[in-house]
């Protein structure tokens, strides 16, 4: 009680004191360079009452979610498979970290060539920088499984199949909602990327009119937006994984 | 050993079954690693794509470098003062789950297109993550370890650079890492989007009539980042034979 009661006033007087300084630092240069929160927000509001951003976020998602829930059903099972086996972690681990040191948006080109300029495209570049992102941390999870739960499953004369969704399977929750948590808000990522560099629709095209007006306010508004979407898929996964798996303590 | 033969056989059936795809799909498809070589072997003779890499990887490198100066002090506060953590960690998270592409246009109106955009955008893209892991080790630290040097009447100084300082080394090091990751895609988002530098190179090769070029410069590009990824491992071994594995990036992002 004590500990909230002290951090929580300076974390409220930490964002309160950032937007002031924002808008002190704003007021101080034109709108074509900076914009204060004030209108940003003023902004935001006006964009959203209007229905240009509802339906702007409606489109992007479409395609965050197709390739994220792609991405989610390819990479759990073969991270699985990774994880518990050292011949096949030997075989594929050697390439998966060549292919994830390619930074994903220099294969833009190529999802160019393959799938064109719209949506598939979009759908792609989601899926490619998610994927590796998931299977990374459920490999992990996979292989950290805790000995000692198997064997006492084992000793219970639990069969193969039991000990995969008895044991292993819980045992290895957390790191999948981690999985899922940090690939979404790479998907996020994603979504905004792929519609910035293959053809500009939704909130990328929004995005490059207001750059293109020098509309500092818009610009900044969608900056906003979108990391608002991230924070809220980040903590609303960790509130619901808290909820959800309460004998995992956070390590936080 | 046996690890070593399964780890050839998967990179040896991996580059079979792209010359193998390859072949099938045609090189305005998918080169495959036969004809990328040749490409690559005139590339590298040619000379252009090593003093772009140059380029562009010198200002990433003055990018991440401030990322780290500033991130790595930052994330110590934040681990071990309640009130500094209570300050900053709602900016931390804010501004962690940002996407860098979003950033770009932004970045580009008040930067230009000069070195500093690009410095700015590899800055701003690896300094949370740099941040964020240094922070969850300095609070990670052991109490017992602090509680004994304040027995013996260590100082807070003492403290610092005795215990607190060593039992951080493998979290400097996969602060690193992990941010580095972040600066080098970055560094090709930032130059696709205004096509310059080796981004630029990457973006232009996607015109050309076959991909052998494109594949050329993403092959290259991945062996710099993982040659960048292993001297820093090396360094971490070396700097603390205690780091392990499980620092490795990817893992440590679980935050």
């Amino acid at each position: 009680m004590t500990r909230a009661a002290y951090t929580v006033p300076l974390t409220a007087a930490s964002l309160f004191g950032g937007l002031v300084l924002w808008e002190i630092a704003a007021h101080g240069v034109s709108g074509v360079i900076f914009a204060p929160p004030s209108a940003v927000l003023a902004r935001l509001g006006r964009d959203t009452a209007s229905g240009v951003l509802p339906l702007a976020l409606a489109g992007s998602l479409a395609h965050l979610m197709a390739g994220f829930l792609l991405a989610l059903a390819l990479a759990l099972p073969l991270g699985f498979a990774i994880g518990r086996s050292a011949t096949v972690a030997a075989m594929l681990e050697p390439v998966m970290s060549a292919i994830y040191a390619v930074p994903p948006v220099a294969m833009v080109p190529f999802l160019i060539i393959w799938f064109g300029l719209f949506y598939e495209a979009r759908v792609a570049l989601v899926f490619l920088m998610s994927f590796f992102e998931i299977l990374i941390t459920v490999t992990a999870g996979a292989r950290n499984v805790d000995p000692m739960l198997l064997a006492v499953g084992r000793s219970f004369g639990a069969g193969r199949a039991r000990l995969v969704t008895g044991v292993m399977l819980p045992a290895s929750l957390p790191f999948v909602f981690t999985a899922v948590r940090v690939g979404l808000v790479r998907a996020i990522n994603a979504m905004i990327t792929a519609e910035l560099f293959l053809a500009a629709v939704n909130l990328g095209a929004l995005m490059k009119q207001n750059a293109q007006r020098f509309d500092m306010a818009g610009l900044l508004s969608l900056v906003l937006l979108l990391c608002l979407l991230g924070l809220a898929a980040q903590e609303g996964l960790k509130a619901l994984e808290s909820r959800l798996l309460p004998w995992h303590v956070h390590r936080r | 050993m046996k690890r070593l033969g399964y780890n050839l056989v998967g990179i040896a059936a991996a580059l079979a079954l792209w010359e193998l795809a390859g072949r099938l799909a045609g090189a305005t498809l998918f080169a495959p690693p036969s004809i990328v070589l040749v490409e690559f072997a005139q590339l590298a003779r040619e000379g252009q794509i090593f003093a772009e890499l140059a380029i562009s990887l010198r200002q990433m490198l003055v990018g991440f470098g401030l990322a780290c100066l500033i991130g790595l002090p930052a994330g110590v506060a934040m681990g071990r003062s309640r009130a500094v953590d209570a300050l900053f960690h709602p900016w931390l998270s804010m501004f962690v789950v940002t996407s860098v592409a979003a950033l770009v246009p932004l970045f580009v109106l008040i930067f230009g297109t000069g070195f500093w955009f690009r410095a700015a955008i590899v800055f701003v893209a690896s300094v949370w993550y740099v941040m964020l892991t240094i922070y969850h080790g300095a609070r990670g630290v052991e109490p017992r370890f602090i509680d004994v040097g304040r027995a013996f009447g260590a100082n807070p100084l003492q403290t610092f650079w005795s215990i607190l300082l060593p039992a951080l080394y493998p979290y400097i090091v996969a602060a690193m890492r992990i941010g580095l990751v972040h600066a080098i895609r970055a560094m090709v988002v930032a130059e696709m989007f205004i096509i310059l530098g080796y981004g630029g190179l990457i973006y232009r090769a996607g015109y050309s009539a076959s991909t052998a070029p494109l594949l050329a410069l993403l092959v290259t590009l991945m062996l710099v980042s993982i040659a960048a990824n292993e001297a820093l491992r090396q360094a971490g071994r070396r700097l603390a034979p205690w780091y392990e594995e499980r620092m490795a990036p990817g893992e440590a992002q679980r935050t």
